[in-house]
């Protein structure tokens, strides 16, 4: 064992590299950065200490983006975890007919880029001349001002994300529900067992370890793809009805050039995320059911 | 089977050192080709904004030029992106040589950005051109590229006004005649809450844009202004009645159902699809307009409001040069002097819509001639060039901030969750802490 260590380690070296270089050494300049004020261009770096993050913790705006965050969070997992879990065990085992129509065409949106998609939907949510408005004053309703109302903006941005995700997430859920062994099912059926014991007792677990694979590209992906509907249709408005915490990293780097600000929010965004994995480690884990 | 993974292990090895090499050598020879000096111009229109125009113009220039080989680069997402974009070139050492630079971001670039100072190219490279400033534009025009203290930064090369797009058909439709557009902000009022009762379609939209050019517009016509100036230094100056009175006209025409409060592009669509009688927006978007309307486009004076003067800021942008070696600092002067010839003038105001800031072009260019002659459009916004203000611009590093606190303040007096006094008050109370 202990003489092959070096092979070990040369395997390990390429990706090591990789790792230190565009991984860890940026985020340890980030956290640098985040105790200066400086524009990317002036000469001199001011320090200022925690400042930036003083400025931060007695601002209004984290607790609102704080909260915003989360019901993107919450809003994208039911349409992109819960959504295609239980699409993807209604087409891997309850429909028969046309299987492979529906996949293609749940599939579909996924291959069209987000920008064209935030324009589709710009024009869909148009409140005087989108199709949406148009169903809506058929049945006697007003359309809201989707990307100018807080929450509604959320959602509305939400549903680009999922257009795009959706289908991905959906393909990735359906080759495990066709992976779980036809056999368990059958001898189930014969023991009389409804859809939904089939589905708790059998589904459930053995599909467990591809949903907790979901379930973290949906909030990973999910607040990466945000910023360009958000970049495109609302920058961030109204009010920061539809900023977060990774597009209010982005302005004050790139729409305000205050990168010390920006660096000390995108520290806190990464406590953020942290936090959500050892939750993830500590709660949900542990229940995944791992066949080898 | 051992000695073989150790092969392709270092095969790896190399073939990812090589990449990385190559990383770094394939940036080093977009430098000059043939003693040609190239040059960078960076702009921001895209095709549906005149970018067919830039091109054309271009190729004009490397073509009468041959020792010159110009670049273009479009920079999406208006000025805020090319700003971004050019704040990353110059962190990184690779400035372009001319760029075209939005009003609203005169003092910031004069305050952050190491330009080249043209004047001084002037005097060292081309003294002949000495009176280039003053035998081509009037003194107001020559102002809005200065800063405060009076320093010339740039050269002034594209204008627009705010103007009122008109839809002729709805305005019949309505009972109004679009031949005579409202002259005054009661008068927008009137017509479009006429509009909104006679054809249940939406009277008015003032353009959303991630910047307060418009709104400036209506603030300052009524008396009001964006900055002031106490002791020296530039603060907040838009917490006055003048300003609470204009912004709540709009605000109450949102709430009372004729007017449009929604994100630019929804704005501009519904006006295309026939659903908005008037849009308040610049007359850079002339050409589109008329091109992808289906109906005949009419462009009205932006309104005043009764017994005050007009006052409209100028849009559009400026040119600034970065260049740092002599060479590439006289190519760039050689191709600002070629944009600001009446000859390439012309064609950029007519594939945008721009107006033209350099003096009599009509008598000097008569492809413009024509233009003004045959499209009242045109005509009408040039009748607005007197009453052009500055677009203001916060001063500092926090000055893009408070153009975004601003635009906050709209979205929360348009949505009317609170009265524009109210909010304006609170905007300036923040901005003021900014500065």
């Amino acid at each position: 064992m202990h003489k092959s260590n070096w092979q070990a380690w040369l395997f390990l070296l390429p990706a090591t590299l990789l790792f230190l270089i565009f991984f860890y050494r940026p985020l340890i300049e980030n956290l640098y950065l985040s105790f200066f004020q400086w524009n990317m261009i002036s000469p001199t770096m001011k320090f200022v200490g925690i400042t930036n993050y003083h400025s931060i913790f007695v601002s209004a705006e984290l607790l609102k983006i704080f909260f915003n965050t989360i019901f993107l969070v919450f809003i994208l997992l039911i349409l992109n975890f819960v959504l295609p879990y239980i699409y993807s065990y209604i087409l891997g085992h309850l429909i028969t007919k046309m299987q492979s129509f529906y996949r293609s065409a749940l599939f579909l949106p996924s291959t069209i880029s987000l920008a064209v998609a935030s324009i589709i939907f710009l024009w869909f949510y148009n409140p005087i001349a989108g199709p949406l408005s148009i169903i809506l004053n058929s049945i006697g309703l007003e359309s809201p001002r989707w990307f100018k109302e807080d929450g509604l903006v959320i959602i509305a941005i939400a549903t680009i994300i999922a257009w795009k995700s959706f289908g991905y997430n959906l393909i990735v859920m359906l080759a495990a529900m066709v992976a779980v062994p036809k056999e368990l099912i059958e001898a189930a059926k014969l023991e009389n067992a409804s859809n939904w014991i089939i589905f708790k007792r059998i589904i459930l677990p053995m599909t467990s370890p591809t949903a907790l694979y979901v379930f973290t590209i949906t909030v990973v992906f999910g607040l990466q793809y945000m910023l360009v509907p958000v970049n495109m249709i609302t920058q961030g408005g109204p009010n920061q009805g539809s900023s977060n915490l990774v597009y209010i990293v982005y302005q004050y780097a790139f729409v305000f050039f205050q990168t010390g600000k920006s660096a000390a929010f995108a520290v806190l965004t990464m406590i953020f995320y942290v936090v959500i994995l050892v939750a993830k480690y500590k709660f949900i884990d542990k229940k995944v059911h791992y066949e080898n | 089977m051992r000695k073989s993974s150790k092969v392709i292990a270092l095969l790896c090895a190399g073939l990812m050192a090589l990449s990385l090499m190559g990383c770094g050598g394939a940036q080093k020879q977009v430098k000059s080709t043939g003693g040609k000096v190239q040059i960078q111009y960076w702009h921001v229109a895209a095709e549906s904004f005149g970018g067919a125009t830039v091109k054309e113009l271009v190729a004009d220039f490397n073509k009468s030029h041959p020792n010159i080989e110009v670049v273009a680069k479009y920079n999406p997402d208006m000025y805020k992106g090319l700003t971004q974009n050019l704040q990353a070139a110059i962190a990184a050492g690779k400035s372009p040589d001319v760029v075209q630079m939005g009003w609203s971001y005169l003092n910031y670039a004069a305050d952050n950005f190491k330009y080249t100072d043209i004047a001084s190219v002037i005097a060292k490279e081309e003294p002949k051109d000495k009176d280039f400033f003053t035998k081509n534009f009037l003194p107001n025009v020559l102002a809005l590229a200065q800063t405060d203290n009076g320093k010339q930064i740039g050269v002034p090369y594209s204008i627009s006004v705010p103007v009122l797009f008109i839809n002729p058909e709805l305005f019949a439709k309505a009972g109004l005649d679009p031949q005579k557009p409202p002259k005054t902000w009661q008068e927008v009022a009137a017509a479009a809450k006429q509009i909104k009762e006679k054809t249940g379609d939406v009277g008015f939209f003032m353009q959303e844009y991630a910047d307060n050019w418009a709104q400036q517009a209506i603030i300052e016509s009524n008396g009001g202004t964006m900055l002031k100036k106490v002791d020296g230094k530039v603060k907040a100056g838009f917490d006055t009645p003048e300003a609470a009175a204009a912004y709540q006209l709009l605000a109450d025409m949102v709430e009372n159902g004729s007017g449009l409060h929604a994100t630019n592009e929804e704005g501009f669509q519904a006006f295309l699809s026939g659903k908005v009688g008037m849009v308040c927006t610049t007359i850079g978007k002339r050409a589109n307009f008329e091109k992808s309307a289906k109906f005949p486009v009419m462009v009205a004076r932006f309104p005043v409001f009764q017994g005050k003067p007009l006052k409209v800021p100028a849009g559009g942008n400026f040119l600034m040069m970065f260049s740092k070696d002599a060479a590439k600092q006289k190519a760039a002067w050689e191709f600002i002097k070629y944009l600001e010839s009446p000859e390439a003038m012309s064609k950029w105001s007519t594939g945008t819509g721009y107006l033209p800031p350099i003096k009599n072009i009509e008598t000097r260019s008569t492809v413009f001639k024509e233009l003004v002659k045959n499209n009242k459009n045109v005509q009408v916004a040039l009748s607005s060039m007197p009453s052009l203000v500055k677009w203001a611009s916060f001063p500092g590093t926090n000055g893009l901030q408070a153009e975004q606190l601003l635009i906050d303040a709209r979205d929360i007096i348009l949505s009317g969750k609170d009265s524009a006094a109210n909010v304006l008050k609170q905007t300036a109370d923040k901005v003021n802490s900014l500065l």
